[in-house]
């Protein structure tokens, strides 16, 4: 048996698996009640309200403030009990730093614009890995519905990450948008940094081609805001719907519980993918395209 | 003037109604203080980092590094210098084993000289004595002789005496039997070869 006829195979029974129990079981009726989304919604724990914007104190803060001190500890930890022969963790940790200092930072950016920039590079490689590797761990965060442990009311266990909100990669976003638009500028002038957007090649088209064309650049670097913020924000969640409704929420919206047995195999696979893949790569993109943009920015030809 | 107000409205109660709608609308809709909260979160991380962490990591993998490449140019010189005494050792040997060769080779020649030298002069000198012993004996016989010669005179003289009843003038007569004598061969005293005829 060839190994498609064999995944064929598997794939047919497992449908087959799944209609059979839907037939037997039955449904006990769509939920209405159950609202996925609501588990990415932020409810403010303590309500901070600064000269009219809302600082609440949120579960998505908290995550934030969770892998900041994860970051600081280990890298600190690690980078005060530095030996030359390493341990595994010492290992890891290296391998993370030359990924970021020479892949990420050396092969975009060089000289004082790599020093310059190595510090944010790293720190946002860093700081992205550990929120989406936070979001992997249920933690008690989730109050909308609470457990009774000895009299307790105990917010649920929940899988969050502080960047499958908007509001998070946004902002780093932004500053990497302002920060490479600056630095393009103090490179080459305000007038040739802008006068750069526009690709080689152009010398002999009329102005109203060139301006054309620079719109649309215009446009390509307004799309670099959403581009990069959205690549991060939508795979952390995407991953985490995912994990939410293999992991039950499909068999609970449609009323099928029965399913749950067979969609639980799905969310351990779709969860090892996550932790295992996802959650380092995006990483990984997110500082790489900063490092590209940057370098892009201050590179003589478009 | 109006219409701008109302306009206005609508939007405020669009925002104020919007994260509490029941859609996934608040999943896109970034907030403010959350983004500022990140900034300064991730501001505070990166400064601790930038202060605490990197440099030091940097530290010890250029250390790392450096002390590799030491190593590496140490091992490297203590190649080359082996590889120079050994290289030396050999041309040493080969040198010591010629000069042995040219030692053992210089005695042989010695010895040979000295064998023949010594073969040379053992013979000089038998030769040598060989001549000393000859002389001797010849002397030895002539003297004899000579002694013979005188005895047999004087026995001649005092049987010539016996016989003539006188004496014979000492000077002149024994002129005469010197000179009688002197015809006489005594050559076959001096040898047995002589005695033999």
């Amino acid at each position: 048996m060839s190994t498609r006829v064999k995944v064929l195979t598997g794939i047919t029974i497992y449908l087959l698996v799944a209609v059979a129990l839907a037939v037997i079981f039955g449904s006990s009726g769509k939920n209405e009640a159950f609202k996925p989304q609501n588990e990415f919604k932020l409810e403010p724990w303590i309500n901070i309200n600064l000269a009219g914007i809302d600082f609440s104190i949120n579960k998505a803060v908290m995550y934030l403030m969770i892998a900041s001190i994860l970051t600081i500890t280990v890298m600190v930890a690690i980078a005060r009990k530095m030996q030359q022969k390493p341990n595994r963790t010492q290992t890891a940790v290296e391998v993370a730093y030359d990924l970021t200092r020479n892949n990420i930072t050396g092969t975009n950016l060089d000289g004082a614009l790599a020093r310059r920039w190595f510090p944010f590079l790293a720190a946002v490689f860093f700081f992205i890995w550990f929120s989406n590797m936070i979001g992997y761990l249920p933690l008690p965060t989730n109050t909308e519905h609470t457990v009774n442990i000895f009299g307790l009311e105990m917010p649920a266990f929940a899988l969050y990450a502080a960047t499958a909100n908007i509001s998070i990669p946004l902002a780093l976003t932004l500053v990497v948008w302002f920060g490479y638009h600056v630095e393009g500028i103090r490179a080459k002038g305000v007038f040739p940094y802008f006068a750069s957007w526009l690709p080689s090649g152009l010398e002999d088209m009329n102005p109203f081609g060139k301006a054309a064309i620079f719109m649309i650049e215009v446009v390509s670097q307004f799309v670099r805001l959403i581009s990069l913020s959205v690549r991060l924000f939508a795979n952390i969640l995407a991953g985490h719907l995912l994990l939410l409704f293999m992991g039950g929420g499909l068999a609970v919206l449609l009323g099928l519980s029965a399913l749950g047995a067979l969609t639980l195999p799905m969310a351990l696979a779709f969860f090892l993918f996550e932790v295992g893949l996802v959650a380092t790569l995006q990483a990984f993109i997110f500082a790489t395209l900063t490092a590209i943009y940057v370098g892009g920015a201050v590179a003589e030809s478009h | 003037m109006e219409t701008l107000s109302q306009i206005g409205n609508l939007v405020l109660t669009a925002s104020e109604t919007a994260p509490t709608e029941e859609g996934g609308s608040f999943l896109v809709s970034p907030s403010l203080g959350l983004m500022i909260w990140t900034l300064l979160i991730f501001g505070i991380t990166m400064w601790i980092l930038k202060k605490l962490a990197f440099p030091k990591i940097q530290e010890a993998l250029d250390e790392r590094a450096a002390k590799i490449n030491e190593s590496i140019d140490a091992a490297e010189r203590s190649k080359a210098e082996a590889d120079k005494v050994l290289e030396e050792y050999r041309a040493r040997l080969k040198e010591a084993r010629e000069q042995a060769d040219d030692i053992a080779e210089r005695a042989r020649k010695a010895a040979d000289t000295a064998v023949a030298e010594a073969t040379a002069q053992g013979k000089e000198k038998r030769e040598e004595l060989i001549e000393a012993a000859k002389r001797d004996i010849e002397g030895e016989t002539r003297r004899s002789l000579e002694r013979i010669r005188k005895e047999v005179a004087d026995l001649t003289v005092l049987a010539t005496e016996k016989v003539t009843k006188r004496t014979l003038d000492s000077e002149d007569h024994k002129r005469l039997i010197d000179e009688a004598l002197a015809e006489v061969d005594f050559t076959a005293l001096s040898g047995s070869g002589a005695a033999k005829e």
